[in-house]
């Protein structure tokens, strides 16, 4: 063996074991989380896929195999269409709702005037509420009978519209409820996007004439495009996994099942369907990767970074 | 010899099939079977020589505010014996909450040893397998069932098996504001039939008396299914008849005919948003139909004299159109025989005639003996006897909606439509006899 080989060798054994070691580290650190990952993310969501094969009822020790009739079923049933309207109408509305009026918010609230600093926590604080508590009190205000709405429009002779029994009415209800809820939160990250503009790019638009709505739709509009594509993904994604104020103010779906609500409704309403159910579910989770998929692949794109 | 290395993206590749491999190979859930694969026999168990658990859990919804009332007989039971401790779990809020912990229980396991089981609920568990056939238990602890009321047990028999005992036993009542009868010049009684009431809503709405409607249909989520049973029945209809759905003949369409027009006709009825009893309680309304579980919250929360009768029939028949309701405790079938026999032996001192009585006297319930010493009761609540005597012309429920799984939920969904948003009756009920025949077929017809 010459000395270039004996040097090679050498280099080789010394890369290799630091190269284990590395490994042995990576090993450690990563591997219980890891676990922890497949364990109860993946494996649940393969489990779920497996069941949306089954016609199982819930609780049932057997089940046959379908194949793909449940979801057969489901893409041919007529609550589809209603279902898919329903979600889209609800996720478009919340989402749009909260970023248009949490930018307005911001907008206010960038300014700097006294009370500002509790005008702020008393936007956001609906955010960090628990979603069935903010439920229950939005049906005492929208209680057509004894409720805070429908006692305000009595003292100017209207009646209380019947927000739980009109479908569509419900469906404005808790959307009502919902963009309540999330304002604040786009409200913040719109308010954090506002203060990281630079002023000296604002002085400069100034100088060259630009007066206030020039100045927000050129500059600070473009600018705040990744907060926007930020909150979109995150309102998003939120908005077709909302449960919780659907649940406590329409417990019957009535004009509010959504996709994950029809998930719930199919297992645990009194349906006991789980294998449709998890079609269902499946349904809503190959949405959600596409929509992400076509946020961060095409829309990234049209996000101006500085 | 040649060192074989494993880079990082190796590593990622084996880890991610090894996982993947993993959690399909880990793919839990149910035993797949053939298609129309059928119900096992009943299996009646033998008890002999078995030693009750010392421990028992018993999961309640707590029906009428009864967590309190249970609390005290579970106290009482204690007291009575030493060998066998009871904890109540508040197992949710309604039929449905339980029902959801107790089947997700069946493949999660901690099953109670003793559960509330409403009356949509029982009969999907029997088809399940995950309760028991109480009859051997039945006879091993000594449960006198000749002294229960006949037909609150009939409830929960099928395939010559008793699934349950009835407990928490309720029916529909006619509740009115004696204020607003006493206005509109009306006599002090409820109405004999539904005609005769639309003949009287015209005066309670001439006298203002409700902010809202003379009468209030209850909140059509749980109750529409339940209640209309009456109307349908009065009309000659009904959702069924055994297993043929009939909810959309001649007499089911009149009697939902009826209630549409109440509403959109008439304008003497309104669709409550969420319970019809509160409603009334707080004057908007001057009568509703609710369960006797909510007599005792009326009478605490109403500010003017309550009245109840029966409820109304007609115009094809007036007795006996009162379906029973609420619900009853089960013993589920994957827990230990000794843990059945120590929850045979609670239950019979649960609905001992004392204990009935006792229930019946904080919520509103049923006493469910025949036996049981009412005096008292009635003496306390002159009201509760109307309910105690309505249950002589009581009628079991029509199968498609206690025995259709998601019936009730469609029956809902159908009446919503028809007098939420003045659908077609006929055209609806069609719809709601295709949708349940279809429930019947998939979800019930193989399993019986």
């Amino acid at each position: 063996m010459s000395w270039e080989d004996g040097l090679a060798a050498t280099t080789r054994r010394r890369f290799g074991q630091r190269e284990r070691h590395d490994f042995l580290v990576f090993l450690a650190l990563a591997a219980p989380n890891i676990l922890l990952i497949v364990a109860f993310t993946y494996r649940p969501v393969l489990n779920n896929i497996y069941f949306s094969t089954l016609d199982w009822t819930l609780g049932a020790a057997t089940a046959v195999q379908v194949g793909f009739g449940n979801y057969v079923e489901f893409f041919t049933s007529s609550d589809f269409t209603q279902v898919a309207t329903v979600t889209a109408v609800f996720t478009a509305a919340t989402v749009g709702g909260s970023m248009v009026l949490g930018l307005l918010v911001a907008l206010a609230l960038h300014r700097r005037m006294p009370g500002s600093g509790f005008a702020r926590a008393a936007v956001f604080s609906p955010y960090v509420l628990s979603g069935v508590g903010v439920g229950l009190v939005w049906l005492f205000i929208f209680d057509p009978v004894i409720g805070v709405l429908a006692g305000l429009l009595r003292m100017i002779g209207l009646p209380s519209p019947q927000w739980f029994n009109d479908p569509s009415l419900a469906l404005a209800m808790v959307i009502i409820v919902y963009i309540w809820k999330n304002v604040g939160y786009a409200a913040v990250i719109y308010l954090a996007g506002l203060q990281a503009i630079p002023q000296d790019l604002r002085e400069a638009i100034a100088l060259d004439g630009a007066g206030p709505w020039r100045t927000f739709r050129s500059l600070v509009l473009p600018l705040l495009s990744p907060t926007t594509f930020f909150l979109l993904i995150t309102s998003v994604l939120s908005s077709l996994q909302a449960f919780d104020i659907i649940r406590i103010m329409t417990p019957l779906g009535t004009g509010t099942t959504t996709l994950i609500y029809e998930a719930y409704l199919q297992a645990f309403g009194g349906y006991n369907r789980a294998g449709y159910s998890a079609t269902v579910s499946t349904v809503l989770f190959a949405l959600l990767v596409v929509l992400t998929l076509v946020q961060v692949l095409v829309l990234e794109r049209r996000v101006h970074y500085r | 010899m040649t060192t074989q290395y494993v880079d990082r993206r190796g590593f990622l590749r084996i880890a991610g099939a090894a996982g993947i491999t993993a959690a399909l190979a880990a793919c839990g859930g149910p035993t797949t079977t053939a298609p129309g694969a059928g119900p096992a026999a009943p299996e009646q168990l033998d008890y002999t020589g078995v030693k009750p658990a010392p421990e028992i859990t018993f999961w309640s919804n707590n029906p009428g505010g009864s967590q309190a009332v249970t609390q005290q007989i579970i106290d009482a039971f204690h007291a009575s014996q030493k060998d066998i401790k009871v904890s109540l779990v508040s197992a949710g809020k309604d039929y449905e909450e339980i029902a959801q912990k107790f089947q997700t229980a069946q493949t999660g396991g901690a099953l109670p040893d003793l559960v509330v089981l409403s009356d949509v609920w029982w009969f999907r568990y029997k088809m399940l397998g995950s309760i028991i056939p109480l009859d051997a238990l039945i006879s091993a602890v000594g449960i006198e069932t000749a002294d229960y009321r006949q037909q609150l047990l009939a409830d929960y028999q099928y395939g010559d098996a008793q699934w349950a005992l009835p407990w928490a036993r309720s029916t529909p009542l006619f509740y009115y504001n004696k204020a607003h009868w006493a206005a509109a010049g009306l006599p002090d009684r409820a109405p004999a039939t539904w005609a005769e009431f639309a003949e009287w809503a015209p005066k309670l709405q001439a006298a203002n008396a409700g902010l809202q409607h003379p009468f209030q249909l209850p909140a059509l989520a749980g109750y529409a299914g339940w209640t209309f049973q009456n109307v349908l029945w009065g009309h000659g209809g009904g959702w069924s008849k055994d297993f043929d759905v009939t909810c959309d003949s001649p007499e089911s369409v009149s009697a939902i005919r009826f209630l549409q027009d109440a509403v959109y006709t008439g304008k003497w009825a309104g669709v409550a948003s969420k319970d019809s009893a509160d409603d009334l309680s707080a004057g908007a309304v001057s009568a509703t139909v609710s369960s006797t579980g909510s007599l005792v919250g009326i009478l605490k929360a109403a500010k003017f004299d309550v009245g109840a009768g029966f409820l109304p029939g007609g115009p094809a028949a007036t007795s006996p159109v009162c379906p029973t309701g609420g619900a009853g405790v089960g013993i589920p079938k994957a827990i230990s025989k000794e843990r059945q026999l120590a929850a045979a032996t609670f239950l019979k001192f649960l609905t001992s005639p004392e204990n009935t009585v006792t229930f019946a006297g904080a919520t509103g319930y049923m006493p469910v003996r025949t036996s049981a010493d009412t005096a008292g009761l009635i003496a306390k609540s002159p009201l509760s006897k109307i309910a105690i005597d309505q249950l002589a012309v009581t009628r079991v429920q029509d199968r498609a909606r206690v025995f259709f799984p998601g019936a009730d939920q469609e029956m809902a969904k159908t009446c919503a439509k028809i007098l939420t948003q003045q659908a077609d009756v006929a055209t609806e009920l069609a719809a709601l006899k295709t949708t349940l025949t279809g429930i019947f077929d998939r979800e019930v017809k193989p399993r019986i």
